[in-house]
């Protein structure tokens, strides 16, 4: 495992590499689309980390005890994806050496730009979320609790910054939004709750620990409800962009040559299909339903990453009233190529082997490992699993 | 201080394209390849485009040159992050290489779609140019003598000419002009100080009645154009 | 390891010595350097004279100069100023010394920095060293030296005349300047071939013999267009195309925004050009009924009264006859069906033509290129003298060319005056072609039929009728045929594969020459091309190469080259020597005649009648002498239905053509600037189209950007389509310039040829090629 996510690493390198000599040419983006798949990657994994804020959430804001057994994982998880993030972002930079500029505060910045702006948020958020697995990891369970929740806090100007980089944007019809922060409050809420929930359940079935599978079950069911919220406002926030008599935007999401990333992903994957096996009477309620929901968000959240870079980017300006011939009236179009593709994989696989590793060396997961493993049926939702866990937490609190 | 801006006669102005040529010419833009056209990387400062209306046979086809538009409420300016783009005092929306750092949070952000990103070098000895101040390559306001990829550029009102007209004295918008307004065959282009209400600029909007591109944007673009 | 003193001592001595090396090294480099770099400062000359255009000087510019030089990239010739600096040109720009141009150029004008920095010239002469010869074919070049080659040529020349055969020589020239032009033709005279063909003929000589019918002028029509008020345009893209094109299009900022009477602009074009875009009013016209709308609107002109009855009373003749002929056939309601006009508008521009004064009915390219090319430029001449703008402000006028200093008569010895009185290979004046006075076509056909006699070596200079000649496929086979070809051009084209020898010419930045350009000044200017940098590579000016082979030739033809300035340089001192000073013409760049004068009635008509010609007496003679006069109407303007090739059945549509703008007509588009904007009207480069009309398409089956045959009677070829509103639906239109196959990496394969489809058939009056009258099917792949 370890030697594969080696492998895909040193491909990203190298594909980053060759990006970084021969210019961004290798890679489909075009002055149409100006962010491709590094950009798409870049928020998509800041959603993907909101899973630390949840369940820091749970367990410190909400006192919830039994979400703390992946209390450190899961912030383990969302500091590497996060991080993972700022690997994209400096690497889908056009003159990456100058990004020390994006923290001349008042000299060489203007914070009226997002990334400026988000240069601070996404700075704090690695510090506060470094410091909280630090304090988690030592046990100082007080102060973990003091700093998760400012945690949470600042996680909320994160996310609805990181959607305000769109939102904000008045010419791309598609972007321009005042409900897209909280599009990506939502959307990364969804996305981190399902990956959590994926992560989890993975990394506890291999490394033989126990999950209650109710702790998994109502992880699931948060995740339906945020589903709804955030269904409320895509649904609002593209009713109002196809209303009379301003539409061309989202006329061309819906179909446009990329209606298939908004209909098949954002909103199929993302949250039809997870809604329906969630309030679905009998997969609701088995961790299998609520793994096969997850998988389906995250692969729908994703797409809902890209129906925003692309298909925002990708449509005609209109500059002036009638057919614009040729290419200046052509929509955008975004290829996938391959040293692109090589370094987006690459960076997730980096992510991965970090974790994977840190799975490995750091104390992240529940001390005992059980002999059964965790898909019992309702049966083993009993004393002697609360009973195998309670020790194994006493014993380190 | 001036602010300085362009008229655009699209009643005079027949597509022939001189000012996207010329403009090349002056500011070692590079050019493109068929490939680099099909995947939309060519680098424009200016480009004429043809906008299109009607059936056979009351057909119309309108021509619009279309430069940066120096808008007074820039977007690009906003959401620079490295304070690469900034308006100068006299209006320009200057870009600064030394402090472009390639995050195309601009071009996402133009309503006109007239930055263009250097996916690649340019190369050097097609396009060495000794001339173009200043002589240092990928620092300051200028992409020349050598462009580097990863930075964004654009059309710069020619402020190099401007500066120098200024030094010795010169009248701007009537000895000394941007290159597409000189190379316009047609003179469709009109370049002078919008705050001048002597100048050609502001007695042909007074005249005429200009509009400009997206208005309801409100970017306030400084390019105007006067019907066709 | 112990360390002896020894070895200490010596280390150190070593090391001392080392480092007050590396010291004085260093205190060298950094003082020349400071040297340097303080010397720069100071020694930095920039000589910007008061015609330049502001651009900052900065360090690296050690020298700079402005050159007024001239253009030719197409033949309008416009006048230049080239900025250099460093010896790098690096901007070109109008010459507002120019009141032809008024200091204004076109794209092309600046795309001359890519012709003279083009990474595809020719370095060096070279051999073709694979006897073989074919499209496709690799000549397999070797360089050799000047001198070589120029013996190697002198001699087959020599050997020629020898044989008593010198009319077996074949003069081919495309675009080249006037002082070449007259270079050229001086060497046939010299030589002994009369075989001199240009490639006007496939261009607009019908205009030629039409006005000629008219007025005995045979010569492109030049109209004072800045102070026209009424601009009726026949398949004429005057903003597009039309030469001089410059001074066109600072004309039209004129006359449609510069004065207080704005000029109306109608075009009548199958297709909707750049200039219909721009005009007024458009009428698509099926195709080759031009001179039936002429004659309609003749007829409603003379009908309703409003022609100009002193003008015809005093200066034109056969006046009767033309108003018989109008008025009884060329009703608007008759020729509605024949041009798919309605007789309304007919009316309609026939009344403001004649009402508006003054007014222009513009003969174009579209026009000329038919079989019946001349009766239509001659009906449409005829309507500008109806309204009595013949010689006056606003209308016709006539050109007049700088008078350079006569030269001597070449000396003439027997082998030359025998093979000047051969015939001609393109049969011109013959009762093939009774006025033409070149078939360049033609030409083609004669190689491959050895008629009126074979062909034994040819030299070209500038010249690709392989791509820009109807009928390609001929001229493919013609070359092959011809023993032996000499290229004489900047760059290897299509025709240039066929060369055994190629000798590189300078380009037009590089060499000495004079020029002036087509009609439509009215008053002449003279233009000066002075080199603006040396050479890039080995090459040489053209008229070098020919003072070159004539003194090689030795005996009479050296003589004839005798005492004409020696060369290029001294050739243009020479023959502008008489109209102005050589500073002078070396500063400025032009030189302008004298103001035009109007209604000089009694010097232009060169005609029986000594008038404007309503029936034409210069064609009755010529006629007379071909024994082919069938009744008076060979001799007036009227209308004869095109005779198309293809049947109507099978191939159901008109193909057409036309010259984009950045066609850059030098027989190569191998400019990344020309290429990437090539087709503004359609947004896009690097391509061409078959422009298909968007009900005939949708009929046939074709999307936009569908792949297409588009296949005539000759040939077929794969393009993609394009489907438009601006075109009538029975025509399909493609661009010109695209479709090289030559080398060169920013033209190679991109695009089609049109001529490669486009079938031969002539004007048989002026011998020029029909271009617009084979019919075509088009069917997807």
């Amino acid at each position: 495992m370890v030697a594969i996510l080696g492998v895909m690493v040193v491909v990203m390198a190298t594909s980053y590499l060759v990006a970084y000599l021969k210019g961004l040419q290798v890679w489909g983006i075009s002055n149409a689309v100006p962010w491709g798949q590094l950009i798409t990657l870049d928020i998509y994994f800041i959603g993907l980390s909101a899973g630390a804020i949840v369940v820091s959430g749970l367990c410190y804001v909400l006192r919830r005890e039994e979400y703390k057994p992946i209390g450190r994982i899961a912030v383990f998880m969302g500091l590497l994806i996060f991080t993972g993030a700022m690997v994209c972002v400096l690497v889908d930079l056009g003159r990456p050496e100058k990004f020390w500029r994006l923290f001349m505060y008042g000299y060489l910045n203007n914070m009226t730009s997002m990334f400026a702006i988000n240069s601070i948020w996404y700075g704090g958020y690695i510090l506060l979320m470094l410091l909280y697995l630090w304090l988690a990891i030592e046990n100082k369970t007080r102060l973990a609790m003091i700093v998760g929740t400012i945690d949470v806090l600042w996680a909320i100007g994160v996310h609805s910054f990181t959607g305000a980089i769109f939102g904000l944007i008045g010419t791309r019809e598609i972007l321009f939004s005042p409900i897209k922060p909280f599009e990506f409050i939502a959307a990364a809420l969804t996305s981190g709750t399902a990956l959590l929930i994926l992560v989890v359940v993975v990394a506890f079935k291999f490394s033989k620990r126990y999950i209650d599978k109710k702790v998994i079950l109502s992880l699931g069911r948060l995740l339906s409800i945020i589903i709804i919220v955030l269904l409320v406002m895509v649904f609002f926030d593209k009713l109002t962009h196809i209303y009379f008599p301003h539409r061309a935007g989202a006329v061309f999401l819906f179909t446009g040559h990329y209606w298939w990333l908004f209909w098949c992903f954002q909103i199929g994957m993302g949250l039809i299909i997870p809604l329906i096996i969630l309030f679905h009477p009998k997969a609701g309620k088995s961790v299998k339903g609520v793994v096969i929901a997850s998988i389906s968000v995250v692969i729908g959240v994703l797409g809902e990453r890209a129906a925003l870079v692309v298909p925002g980017t990708a449509q005609v300006q209109q500059l002036y009233p009638g057919t614009i011939e040729g290419v200046w009236g052509a929509a955008g179009v975004f290829p996938i190529t391959l040293w692109e593709t090589a370094l987006a994989l690459g960076i997730v696989a980096l992510v991965a082997l970090l974790f994977v590793l840190g799975l490995k060396y750091l104390e992240l997961l529940p001390a005992t490992e059980v002999a059964e493993v965790s898909e019992a049926p309702e049966v083993s939702e009993t004393s002697e699993g609360a009973e195998a866990s309670a020790p194994a937490v006493e014993a380190e609190g | 201080m001036a602010k300085w801006g362009m008229i655009i006669d699209l009643d005079k102005c027949v597509g022939c394209q001189a000012c996207t040529v010329a403009c090349k010419e002056e500011n070692n833009v590079p050019h493109g390849s068929p490939q680099e056209q099909r995947r939309r990387r060519e680098i424009y400062w200016n480009r004429v485009i043809a906008v299109s209306e009607g059936e056979y046979p009351t057909v119309r086809v309108e021509f619009i040159p279309i430069p940066c538009m120096h808008c007074e409420n820039a977007p690009c300016v906003t959401v620079c992050p490295a304070k690469a783009t900034y308006h100068r005092d006299d209006g320009i929306v200057v870009q600064d290489f030394r402090r472009c750092i390639g995050c195309r949070y601009c071009i996402v952000a133009c309503p006109y779609g007239v930055r263009s990103f250097n996916f690649k070098d340019q190369q050097e000895e097609e396009y060495h140019r000794p001339d173009l101040p200043p002589t240092r390559a990928d620092r300051g306001p200028w992409p020349f003598p050598q462009r580097i990829r990863g930075v964004v550029e654009k059309c710069t009102f020619c402020f190099h000419r401007i500066d120098q007209g200024l030094k010795e004295d010169k009248k701007i918008g009537i000895d000394v002009v941007p290159a597409c307004v000189e190379a316009c065959p047609t003179k469709a282009r009109i370049f002078g100080d919008l705050d001048d209400p002597d100048s050609e600029v502001s007695r042909l909007l007074a005249t005429r009645g200009g509009f400009r591109l997206r208005e309801e944007l409100s970017t306030h673009p400084k390019v105007f154009y006067l019907h066709g | 390891m112990p360390v002896s003193n020894s070895d200490l001592s010596s280390s150190k001595g070593r090391k001392d010595s080392r480092s007050s090396v590396t010291r004085r090294t260093f205190l060298k480099v950094s003082a020349l350097t400071g040297v340097a770099v303080a010397a720069s400062r100071i020694i930095k000359y920039p000589e910007i004279s008061p015609i330049a255009s502001a651009q900052a000087s900065t360090e690296g510019v050690i020298t700079e100069k402005w050159i007024n030089t001239s253009c030719l990239n197409c033949p309008a010739r416009c006048a230049t100023q080239v900025r250099v600096v460093n010896g790098k040109a690096v901007k070109i720009s109008g010459n507002p010394l120019s009141e032809v141009s008024e200091g204004e150029i076109c794209p092309r004008g600046h795309i001359g920095l890519q012709v003279l920095y083009d990474p595809g010239r020719v370095s060096g002469p070279l051999k073709r060293t694979n006897p073989l010869k074919g499209r496709g074919v690799d000549p397999d070049w070797t360089p050799i030296s000047w001198s070589q080659a120029l013996s190697e040529v002198s001699a087959r020349l020599k050997s020629l005349r020898d044989k008593a055969q010198p009319h077996k020589l074949l003069l081919l020239h495309g675009l080249n300047t006037i002082s070449n032009e007259d270079m050229i033709h001086r060497f046939a005279d010299a030589y002994g071939t009369p075989n001199v063909i240009s490639g006007d003929a496939l261009e607009n000589e019908a205009e030629k013999s039409g006005r000629w019918m008219a007025d005995g002028n045979y010569n492109h029509v030049a109209y004072d267009f800045g102070q026209t008020n009424y601009l009726l345009a026949f398949g004429a893209s005057i903003i597009e195309s039309e030469k001089p094109l410059a001074r066109n299009l600072r004309m039209w900022g004129k006359i449609r925004r510069e004065r207080p009477i704005r000029a109306k602009v109608v075009v009548i074009d199958p297709r909707y050009s750049v200039t219909a875009a721009k005009a007024d009013q458009w009428i698509p016209i099926n195709p080759g009924t031009d001179s039936a709308l002429a004659m309609a609107i003749a007829s409603v002109i003379i009908s309703e009264g409003l022609y100009d009855a002193e003008f015809i009373r005093n200066w034109t003749s056969g006046f009767d006859e033309y108003k018989e002929l109008a008025l009884n056939y060329y009703s608007p309601e008759k020729m509605a069906t024949v041009t798919g006009i309605d007789a309304d508008i007919t009316r309609q521009i026939a009344r403001e033509f004649a009402q508006t004064k003054p007014a222009i009915a513009w003969i174009g390219r579209g026009v000329a290129g038919w079989p019946n090319g001349s009766y239509n430029s001659y009906a449409i001449f005829c309507l500008n003298a109806l309204v009595g703008n013949i010689d006056a402000p606003g209308g016709v006028i006539y050109q007049e060319d700088p008078k350079y200093r006569d030269m001597p008569k070449p000396v003439e010895d027997d082998a030359a005056k025998e093979g000047k009185a051969k015939p001609r290979l393109d049969f011109r004046q013959t009762n093939l072609f009774p006025s033409a006075e070149v078939v360049t076509n033609q030409v083609a056909d004669s190689i491959l039929n050895d008629a009126p006699y074979s062909v034994e070596m040819a030299i070209g200079f500038n010249s690709n009728f392989n791509m820009s000649a109807p009928g390609t496929w001929r001229w493919d086979e013609a070359l092959k045929k011809v023993p032996y070809y000499v290229h004489i051009a900047p760059f290897i084209s299509e025709m240039a594969e066929y060369a055994d020898i190629i000798l590189p010419a300078s380009t037009f930045l590089e060499e000495w020459a004079y020029d002036h350009s087509p009609p439509g000044s009215g008053f002449a200017e003279a233009k000066l091309k002075q080199p603006v940098v040396e050479p890039l590579h080995d090459t040489r000016g053209i008229t070098d190469i020919i003072f070159e082979i004539a003194g090689r030739l030795g005996g009479t033809a050296a003589q004839s080259f005798d005492g004409i300035g020696g060369d290029a340089q001294g050739f243009v001192r020479y023959r502008t020597g008489t109209i102005v000073t050589w500073q002078e013409f070396r500063e400025t760049g032009v030189w302008a005649g004298p103001a035009y004068q109007y209604h000089k009635y009694d010097r232009i008509f060169n005609t029986p009648s000594e008038k404007f010609e309503f029936y034409s007496g210069n064609l009755e003679r010529v006629l007379k002498k071909t024994g082919k006069v069938d009744g008076r109407l060979a001799c007036l303007p009227h209308y004869e239905e095109a005779a198309f090739l293809g049947d109507r059945g099978s191939y159901p549509l008109v193909l057409s053509t036309y010259q984009p703008l950045l066609n850059v007509e030098n027989g190569n588009q191998n400019y990344p600037w020309a290429q990437e904007i090539f087709l503004v009207m359609h947004g896009v480069g690097w391509i061409n189209f078959v422009e298909i009309n968007s009900k005939t398409a949708r009929f046939l089956g074709i999307r936009d950007g569908d792949t297409v045959w588009v296949e005539s009677p000759f040939n077929r070829i794969k393009v993609r389509a394009r489907v438009i509103e601006g075109i009538h639906p029975q025509v399909v239109s493609m661009a010109n310039g695209q479709g090289h196959y030559a080398d060169g990496r920013w033209q190679q394969s991109i695009g089609v040829n049109p001529n490669e489809i486009i079938g031969v058939s002539y004007d048989q009056l002026s011998g020029q090629s029909s271009l617009f009258n084979t019919r075509v099917k088009v069917y997807r792949v």
